[in-house]
């Protein structure tokens, strides 16, 4: 058991990581509060439903397609929809609301509320110490781990990198440096949803595809983002993980409760900001001008 | 002239902030800007390097007015003022801006590195390092430290070798001698007409008339945004009322 919620845990921290992560990076870029973030993420789940099941393409060109047009709706959403009232707090909050509601209906239109299955790339199992853990797990697991590498990597050490980060820290300074403020913006939409969008084509095989998928993640993605420090995206990678097992451990020790996954993450959440308001990692409010 | 302003003027809504200015700075010049608090010196610096322009864009339909600017700002025979700040940026001129406003949870090699954004050579990059690294020392021992951990004077260099890490052709530096102890101040000026004497021309905007107007080539007193005053440092020190009334000598 130990080794099915070592596992289940790190691919579920791994998903809530790639939506968190990205969330935060738009959030400190633009400023933006992304509700519909997770949405992106539910789509996608859809599309490679769509591309594989229904329309029997290969499960590979399938994953690609996939995470490049939610990807392209990404920037389009961000374009058309958020970009022109940017400096709008709540009315961008309340503009994603409507994105994601979007999302939702017309998938339910189109699929209905069905709960839709995926089947996997792989199948089959590898015995690790006597417990069978899935092909679908394993690789599941890889592809997250590297992606959240390629991110840390990217954020770290490239030019690209450096120029988020420093937006997402002080946007004045980033366009006195000669950075392309919007242009920045719109790169990290691009990536965060790119890896909203890698979460819910990894996500399908292994859960259900139904058009409601997106709620929960949302709440953990917050809660997340929360805990970990706002704006902080080593805060957002350990949160995740925090809660990820927190989720895992409860659907493991307590079978009749795992519906009490939630509660106990956010119980947490509420643990850590009342012991350290400001997050794990997030700094104590500066004035910022 | 390198950069000329031309009848400048920045309303915030109903506020004048700067009413009329125009200033110029050549090569090789360290040109000061005095004047007492809120007579509109990081304005000018701000509607100079594109900030207003973008915060007029930013708050554009908002609760709290209108900015509007006029005049015009020409920079390397170029008109300036109509462009992102980014493309000024592009052009040469760098602002070091008020409060140093290091990224602070950047190491210091970073924040370097984000100064040099425009240049895309590595070996170009390397150079500038060098050559910053030189002028401060003491950002090479610190390379490592996260910058938001310097102490204020630290703070300083930094701001001021990120602005230099893309070689610019004018450098505008805002109030560099806030919060800073006296031996410190010194030793920023030092190192200010150090990047002149460098052949990067300055703008520095300071309240610290007494040891600026001796270092400086010329200089223009600000007051309630309007120039009163320009010269070198013995022109307008011999005005008693100008001596007095706002340099406070």
């Amino acid at each position: 058991m130990i080794e099915n919620i070592l596992i289940n845990g790190l691919i579920h921290g791994g998903v809530y990581a790639l939506l968190a992560i990205g969330f935060s990076l738009i959030f400190g870029v633009a400023r933006i509060v992304n509700i519909a973030h997770t949405a992106f993420y539910m789509i996608a789940a859809y599309f490679i439903y769509t591309f594989s099941t229904r329309m029997g393409l290969h499960p590979l060109l399938a994953i690609l397609l996939s995470v490049v047009i939610v990807t392209l709706i990404g920037m389009g959403v961000y374009q058309l929809s958020i970009k022109p009232i940017q400096e709008h707090e709540i009315t961008v909050l309340i503009i994603t609301i409507a994105v994601a509601m979007v999302f939702q209906e017309t998938v339910l239109l189109i699929y209905g509320g069905h709960f839709r299955g995926n089947p996997g790339l792989l199948t089959g199992f590898l015995e690790i110490f006597g417990v069978r853990v899935s092909y679908q797990h394993l690789l599941t697991l890889i592809v997250v781990l590297f992606v959240l590498l390629i991110t840390w990597w990217i954020l770290l050490r490239t030019r690209l990198g450096i120029a988020i980060r420093a937006t997402a820290q002080d946007r004045e300074v980033a366009n006195l440096m000669g950075m392309n403020v919007h242009r920045i913006a719109m790169i990290t939409m691009a990536i965060a949803v790119m890896m909203a969008a890698i979460g819910g084509v990894l996500i399908a095989p292994l859960s259900v595809v139904e058009p409601y998928m997106w709620l929960h993640p949302l709440v953990m993605v917050l809660a997340i983002v929360v805990l970990g420090g706002l704006g902080s995206i080593k805060g957002s990678l350990i949160g995740a993980f925090i809660l990820g097992f927190t989720e895992t451990l409860v659907v493991f020790l307590l079978p009749l409760g795992a519906f009490l996954k939630g509660a106990f993450s956010l119980m947490i959440m509420i643990v850590v900001l009342l012991l350290r308001p400001e997050g794990l990692f997030g700094v104590a409010f500066e004035e910022e001008r | 002239m390198l950069l000329e302003v031309h009848h400048l003027s920045v309303c915030y809504d109903t506020a004048m902030i700067l009413n009329d200015l125009s200033l110029s700075v050549g090569e090789q010049e360290l040109v000061s800007v005095a004047g007492p608090n809120g007579a509109g010196k990081t304005t000018m610096l701000r509607a100079i390097s594109g900030l207003v322009r973008w915060e007029k864009e930013i708050l554009r339909g908002s609760r709290y007015g209108d900015i509007t600017i006029e005049g015009r700002v020409h920079f390397s025979g170029e008109r300036i003022d109509q462009l992102p700040a980014h493309e000024i940026a592009e052009r040469g001129l760098l602002l070091c801006p008020e409060r140093r406003r290091p990224f602070r949870e950047m190491t210091v090699i970073e924040n370097l590195m984000a100064g040099a954004y425009l240049l895309k050579d590595k070996e170009a990059i390397k150079e500038h390092l060098l050559t910053v690294f030189r002028l401060f020392p003491v950002l090479k021992e610190r390379s490592r430290q996260v910058s938001g951990t310097l102490s204020g004077g630290e703070q300083q260099m930094l701001a001021i070798g990120r602005a230099l890490m893309s070689r610019p052709k004018l450098l505008c530096i805002d109030e560099p001698s806030t919060g800073l102890a006296p031996l410190l101040r010194k030793e920023v000026f030092q190192k200010i007409s150090e990047v002149r004497d460098s052949g990067i021309p300055v703008l520095l905007v300071e309240q610290e008339v007494s040891t600026v107007f001796k270092m400086a080539n010329r200089n223009y007193v600000l007051s309630s945004g309007k120039i009163i005053a320009e010269g070198t440092a013995q022109e307008l020190l011999q005005d008693e009322v100008l001596r007095k009334t706002y340099l406070g000598l």
